[in-house]
C-alpha cells in the first residue's frame, strides 16, 4: 500500500511535463544524443582501423576484421615514431619553460607597475602578434643559416622552440597579468614595508598564488607543439627531426612511406594522452582560455 | 642665470652659502649691465668669500689626509672582529669630521654635508657597536662553553613518539574510511601531524645539551651577520637622506659634459663623479663599438655587407652572395643600430638631467642610490629585457624582412640575386595580374566565405547544443560534455587527416555519401563539395570550444533571473533571447572574434584535408588550389613555388586587416580603459 502510494508521489520542484514538454525533451535528448554520435562515430572507425589486422597500406572499413597489433608494431619498428615523440616532447617541454621563464616576469611588470611606455608596448606586441607566425617563414630559413654559423649548436629544432616561445609571449602576458591584477596589491604593500624587494615579493607572495595560471600557460605552450602542422613542415627538413604532426602526415601523403592503418595508430597513440589530459583539467582549461580574454 | 636661492628635489629652497655666488645671483636679479656683471665675475678671485673657501678646501685636504692615517694606525691597533673595527673606524672617522667639519659649517653646503653626515654616523654607531659587541661577546663565550643556556634541559612539551605519529595517521584514515571526515580535513591532518612530528623531532634533539649549543652558536653567528648587513644599509640610506636634503653649490653649468659624452656614453657620468654608473654606460659603449658599428659596416658579417647590403642586395656581388641574407643582415645591423642609439640617447638625457640638476641645488646620486633606484623604478625594464630581446629577434626582425622582401622581386627565377622593385607586388596582387595576382581575388572571396562560414556554423552548433545540455531536466550531463569535448582534443591534425582519408574516393564516408546523393560523388575531386565538407568539418572541429566555453557562462548565470522572468509571464524561447544570449555573447565576444582570425588563418585544416585541391589549372592556374584560402596560398607560393616577394606581399596584406581587427578590438577592451591603481 505504502510503497504504491510513494511511487505516485510528486515529488521534484519542478513543474510536471506537458505532454507538449514531454516531446520537447525527447527531442532534446534525440539531438543531443545524435550529435555525439556524430562525434564518437569518425573516432570509433579510427579506433578500430587502428587494430585492424585485415589492411594493407589502405584503411578499408567496410573489409573483415581481426583484431591485431601489427600496424602499431609497424609503427614502431618500420617508421620514426618515437623519434618523432621525443622531437615533440623535448620541443614541448622547452617552450613551456621558456615561456614561463619569460612570461612570469613580465606579467608581474605588467600587472604591478606603472612604467613609461608600458600601454604602448603592450599594444604593440599584441598587434605584432596579430601576424601570422608564419609570414616571417622565409626570414626565419635565413635567419637560422646566420645564426648556426656564429653559433651552430643551434638546431631548427630551437629556432622553433624561440618561435613557439616569442609567438606566445604577448598573449600569455595578457592573459598573466589579467589574473594578477585581480590579486589584492595590499598582500604586496605589507611585504614591501616588511622590507621585502620586489624579487622576493614575487617569489614569495605573487607567485604561490598565480601557480595555477603559471601551469595553465604552461601546459597551453606545451599542447601547442602537438597540435602545430604548419611551421615544423616548413622548418624542419629531415625526417628524423620531424615532429609528430609532421611525422604522421608523411604515413598519409608520402607514396613511398603511406600506411594509412599505422596512422590511425600514430594518431590514436598521441591523441589518447592529450584527451585524458583535457578530460582531467577541462574546467581550468577552459577558464584559462576565457580569463585573458573576457577580462582583457 | 644664477639664481639667489638652491632648491632640493622637492623644490624646497635654501638660502645661498656661496657669498660670491649670491653676490652674483642679486646683480643679475638686479639689471645690471652686461659689462658690470663680466667686471665682478673677472674679479672673482678677490672676492672674500673666494679665498675663505680656497682655504677651506687646503685645510680639508690636509685634514682628510691626517684622517686617513690617523684610521690606519687605529685599525692596527684594534684587536677586534673585521665587522666590529669596521664600525670602530666609521665611529673614529665621524668623530673627527665633526669636529673639523662644526667649523666650517656657515661656509659652505659640503661642509654641513660632512657635518650632518658625521653627526647622524656617530649617534646610530654607538649603538650598533654596542649591540655587536654583546653579540660577540655572547658568541665567544658559547663557544668556550661557558656559558649556561637559559631554560631547563627539559621542555615542558609532551613528544610524540613515531608510534604515536603512524597511530593518529592510521586513526585519521580509518575515520575517513568511515565518511567521518572529507579528504580534504585528512590531507590536511595528515599535514598538521606531520609538521607537529617533525618540531617535536627537532625539540628532543635539542634536549641533547652539545647539539643544543651547536644550535645555538649557528644561530647566534646567523642573527650577527644578518645585523651587520642590514645596519651597514640602514646608515647608507640614512647618509643619502641626507644628500637629498643638503643642496650642492657649482658655479657652472658644463653645458657641455652631455655632448662630449655623446660619442662616448659613460664620459659623461664619471666627469660627474658617478663612477659605477659610467662604467655600466661604457659597457654598453662597448656594446656599440665592438658589435653594433663593425656589425653594419660589414665585419664580422656571415655574408653581407651590413647596412651597406641593405641597398645592394648583393647586386654585383659573388655568385655565391644571395639578396636574402644581404637584407637578413642589413635588417639585423639596423636593429643593433637602433638599440645603439637608444643608449646614447638615455646617456645624453641621463647627464644632462644630472647636470641641470646639479646647477639647480640637487645632489649628484651616489651608487648606494643609483643602484636602489634602478632596482626600483627600473625593475620593470630589467624583468622584461628577456622577453624584449626574445621579441626583437623573433619576431620583429623576421616581420620587418617580410615587410621588405615585399617591395623586392624574390621569385623562382630570382632565388639568389634580386633588385628592389617597390610597389610592384603590391600592384600585381591589387589588380590582379599575372601568374600570382589572378586569382588573389578569387582566394580571398573565398577566405572571406571560409571564414564566416565555418566559424558561424561552429558557433552555433556549440550553443545550440550547450543550451539543449543546460536543460536541467537532462541527466548524463557529464558524459556528454566529455563527448563533446572530443574534438577539441583529439589535435586538429589527426582528425583532420583521418577524414581526408575517409573522404578519398573509396573511402567510407565517400561512399556513404554516394549512397545518399544516388550518384557517386568525388569529393575531393569537385570543388562545391570539398568546401562545403570543409566548412562542416571546421563546425565539427570548433564546436566543442564554443560548447564548453558557453556551457561555462551558462552555468554562472543566475536562476533567479530566469525566475523573475518567468513571473513577469516571458516564455522560454523570450528567456533565451533576452536573457541567455545577450549575457553569452557579451561575455564571450572577445573569444568568439579570436575564434574568426583563428579560421582566416586555419591553415592546417586547408592543406591537410585535400591539399588545398581540388586543382583546377584553368581557373585557378598551378599556383592555388580551388579551396586554398590566403595563408596556405603564402605557403604554397613560399615554400612549394619559391614566390617569396609575392608571399610576402600576401602576408602583408592580410596582417593590416588583421591588425586593424585587433586594433578596433583591442581598443574597446576594459584594460585598456580603465586601470588599476
Amino acid at each position: 500500500m505504502i510503497k504504491k502510494r510513494k511511487k505516485d508521489l510528486y515529488l521534484s520542484d519542478r513543474q510536471p511535463l506537458t505532454p507538449l514538454g514531454k516531446f520537447f525533451l525527447a527531442l532534446n535528448y534525440f539531438v543531443l544524443i545524435s550529435y555525439s554520435l556524430v562525434i564518437l562515430w569518425p573516432l570509433s572507425r579510427m579506433v578500430i582501423s587502428a587494430f585492424n589486422g585485415k589492411q594493407g597500406r589502405y584503411i578499408s572499413l567496410s573489409g573483415k576484421y581481426e583484431f591485431s597489433f601489427k600496424h602499431f608494431e609497424y609503427l614502431f619498428k618500420e617508421t620514426l615514431y618515437l623519434t618523432w615523440v621525443k622531437n615533440t616532447l623535448v620541443i614541448a617541454v622547452a617552450t613551456a619553460i621558456l615561456t614561463i621563464l619569460i612570461v612570469s616576469f613580465t606579467g608581474y611588470a605588467y600587472s604591478r607597475f606603472r612604467f613609461k611606455g608600458r600601454k604602448t608596448s603592450l599594444m604593440t606586441i599584441m598587434l605584432l602578434q596579430t601576424i601570422p607566425t608564419f609570414a616571417g617563414i622565409t626570414a626565419y630559413f635565413t635567419l637560422h643559416s646566420i645564426i648556426s654559423d656564429f653559433f651552430p649548436f643551434i638546431t631548427r629544432q630551437m629556432m622553433l622552440i624561440f618561435i613557439y616561445t616569442g609567438g606566445g609571449i604577448a598573449a600569455n602576458t595578457f592573459i598573466l597579468k589579467g589574473y594578477m591584477d585581480s590579486i589584492s596589491t595590499e598582500l604586496d604593500d605589507a611585504a614591501m614595508i616588511d622590507g621585502c624587494s620586489y624579487m622576493q615579493i614575487y617569489k614569495l607572495i605573487i607567485m604561490p598564488i598565480v601557480r595555477p595560471m603559471l601551469a595553465i600557460i604552461a601546459l597551453w605552450s606545451f599542447i601547442g607543439p602537438f597540435m602545430d602542422y604548419m611551421l615544423p613542415k616548413a622548418l624542419l627538413t629531415k625526417p628524423e627531426s620531424y615532429t609528430l604532426a609532421a611525422g604522421l602526415y608523411t604515413l598519409m601523403n608520402n607514396r613511398e612511406t603511406l600506411n594509412q592503418p599505422a596512422f590511425a595508430a600514430g594518431g590514436l597513440l598521441t591523441a589518447l594522452p592529450i584527451v585524458i589530459l583535457f578530460i582531467v583539467l577541462q574546467k581550468e582549461l577552459i577558464s584559462g582560455l576565457a580569463q585573458g580574454s573576457v577580462k582583457g | 642665470m644664477t639664481s639667489e636661492y638652491l632648491y632640493d628635489h622637492l623644490d624646497r629652497a635654501y638660502p645661498r652659502k656661496n657669498l660670491y655666488l649670491k653676490d652674483l645671483a642679486q646683480l643679475q636679479a638686479k639689471d645690471a649691465d652686461q659689462s658690470q656683471i663680466k667686471d665682478f665675475i673677472s674679479s672673482k678671485a678677490e672676492h672674500p668669500y673666494t679665498s675663505k673657501l680656497n682655504d677651506y678646501k687646503k685645510n680639508e685636504k690636509i685634514f682628510i689626509q691626517e684622517k686617513k692615517k690617523a684610521s690606519q694606525e687605529k685599525i692596527s691597533q684594534l684587536k677586534v672582529s673585521n665587522d666590529l673595527s669596521y664600525f670602530l673606524i666609521e665611529k673614529f672617522e665621524a668623530e673627527e669630521d665633526l669636529k673639523f667639519y662644526q667649523k666650517y659649517l656657515d661656509l659652505t653646503y659640503d661642509a654641513e654635508l660632512g657635518y650632518e653626515s658625521a653627526l647622524i654616523l656617530s649617534t646610530r654607531l654607538d649603538g650598533i657597536i654596542s649591540n655587536l659587541e654583546k653579540m660577540e661577546r655572547e658568541i665567544t663565550e658559547l663557544e668556550a662553553c661557558t656559558a649556561i643556556l637559559d631554560g631547563t634541559d627539559k621542555f615542558n612539551h609532551t613528544f610524540i613518539s613515531r608510534e604515536d605519529y603512524k597511530a593518529s595517521i592510521k586513526e585519521l584514515k580509518s575515520k575517513r574510511k568511515e565518511g567521518l571526515i572529507s579528504a580534504k580535513a585528512l590531507e590536511t591532518g595528515r599535514r598538521e601531524l606531520k609538521e607537529a612530528y617533525k618540531y617535536s623531532k627537532e625539540l628532543r634533539k635539542l634536549e641533547d645539551p652539545e647539539y643544543r649549543l651547536k644550535k645555538e652558536i649557528q644561530s647566534k653567528k646567523h642573527a650577527k651577520s644578518n645585523y651587520v648587513k642590514t645596519s651597514k644599509r640602514l646608515l647608507k640610506d640614512d647618509l643619502a637622506q641626507i644628500r637629498r636634503r643638503v643642496p650642492i653649490e657649482i658655479e657652472r653649468k658644463r653645458a657641455y659634459l652631455p655632448w662630449i659624452s655623446l660619442p662616448f656614453p659613460g664620459l659623461g657620468q664619471l666627469l660627474n663623479n658617478q663612477k659605477a654608473k659610467a662604467l655600466l654606460f661604457f659597457l654598453a659603449g662597448l656594446f656599440i663599438y665592438l658589435v653594433a658599428i663593425p656589425y653594419s659596416l660589414g665585419f664580422a658579417n656571415y655574408q653581407g655587407k651590413g647596412l651597406a647590403g641593405l641597398i645592394s642586395l648583393a647586386a654585383g656581388g659573388k655568385r655565391t652572395d644571395r639578396s636574402i641574407i644581404f637584407m637578413i643582415e642589413g635588417i639585423i645591423a639596423l636593429t643593433l643600430l637602433t638599440l645603439s642609439a637608444l643608449i646614447i640617447i638615455f646617456s645624453f638625457l641621463d647627464v644632462k638631467k644630472v647636470n641641470q640638476d646639479r646647477y639647480k641645488g640637487i645632489r649628484t646620486r651616489n651608487w648606494f642610490e643609483t643602484r636602489s633606484s634602478i632596482l626600483e623604478d627600473g625593475f620593470p625594464y630589467l624583468v622584461s629585457l628577456p622577453a624584449f630581446f626574445v621579441i626583437v629577434f623573433i619576431v620583429i626582425v623576421p616581420i620587418m624582412t617580410t615587410l621588405l622582401l615585399s617591395f623586392a622581386n624574390m621569385g623562382p627565377k630570382t632565388q639568389s640575386k634580386f633588385p628592389w622593385i617597390g610597389l610592384a607586388n603590391y600592384k600585381l596582387l591589387i589588380t590582379g595580374q599575372g601568374l600570382v595576382g589572378s586569382v588573389f581575388w578569387k582566394i580571398f572571396l573565398w577566405t572571406i566565405i571560409w571564414t564566416i562560414g565555418a566559424t558561424s556554423l561552429a558557433i552555433f552548433i556549440g550553443f545550440a547544443l550547450a543550451l539543449l545540455a543546460h536543460n536541467p531536466r537532462i541527466k548524463g550531463k557529464g558524459i556528454l560534455r566529455t563527448i563533446y569535448l572530443l574534438p577539441w582534443a583529439v589535435p586538429a591534425f589527426i582528425t583532420i587527416m583521418f577524414f581526408s582519408i575517409m573522404f578519398s574516393p573509396g573511402g567510407e564516408l565517400s561512399l556513404l555519401l554516394s549512397k545518399l546523393m544516388g550518384r557517386t560523388i568525388d569529393v575531393k575531386n569537385s570543388m562545391i563539395w570539398t568546401r562545403a565538407v570543409l566548412i562542416l568539418l571546421q563546425g565539427w572541429l570548433g564546436s566543442s570550444y564554443i560548447f564548453l566555453l558557453s556551457t561555462g557562462v551558462l552555468q554562472a548565470i543566475p536562476d533567479d533571473l530566469y525566475e523573475a522572468a518567468e513571473i513577469d509571464g516571458a516564455n522560454s524561447w523570450q528567456r533565451v533571447l533576452k536573457i541567455t544570449l545577450p549575457i553569452v555573447l557579451f561575455q564571450t565576444a572577445p573569444l568568439l572574434v579570436n575564434q574568426y582570425t583563428f579560421n582566416f588563418n586555419n591553415f592546417s585544416i586547408i592543406y591537410l584535408f585535400n591539399g588545398g585541391g581540388p586543382f583546377s589549372p584553368l581557373e585557378y592556374g598551378n599556383l592555388a588550389g580551388s579551396s586554398d584560402i590566403l595563408i596556405s596560398y603564402i605557403y604554397k607560393l613560399t615554400i612549394n613555388n619559391q614566390y617569396q616577394s609575392v608571399g610576402a606581399a600576401v602576408s602583408i596584406f592580410i596582417s593590416m586587416g588583421l591588425m586593424l581587427i585587433a586594433y578596433l578590438g583591442f581598443r574597446n577592451t576594459k584594460a585598456f580603459k580603465e586601470e588599476r591603481l
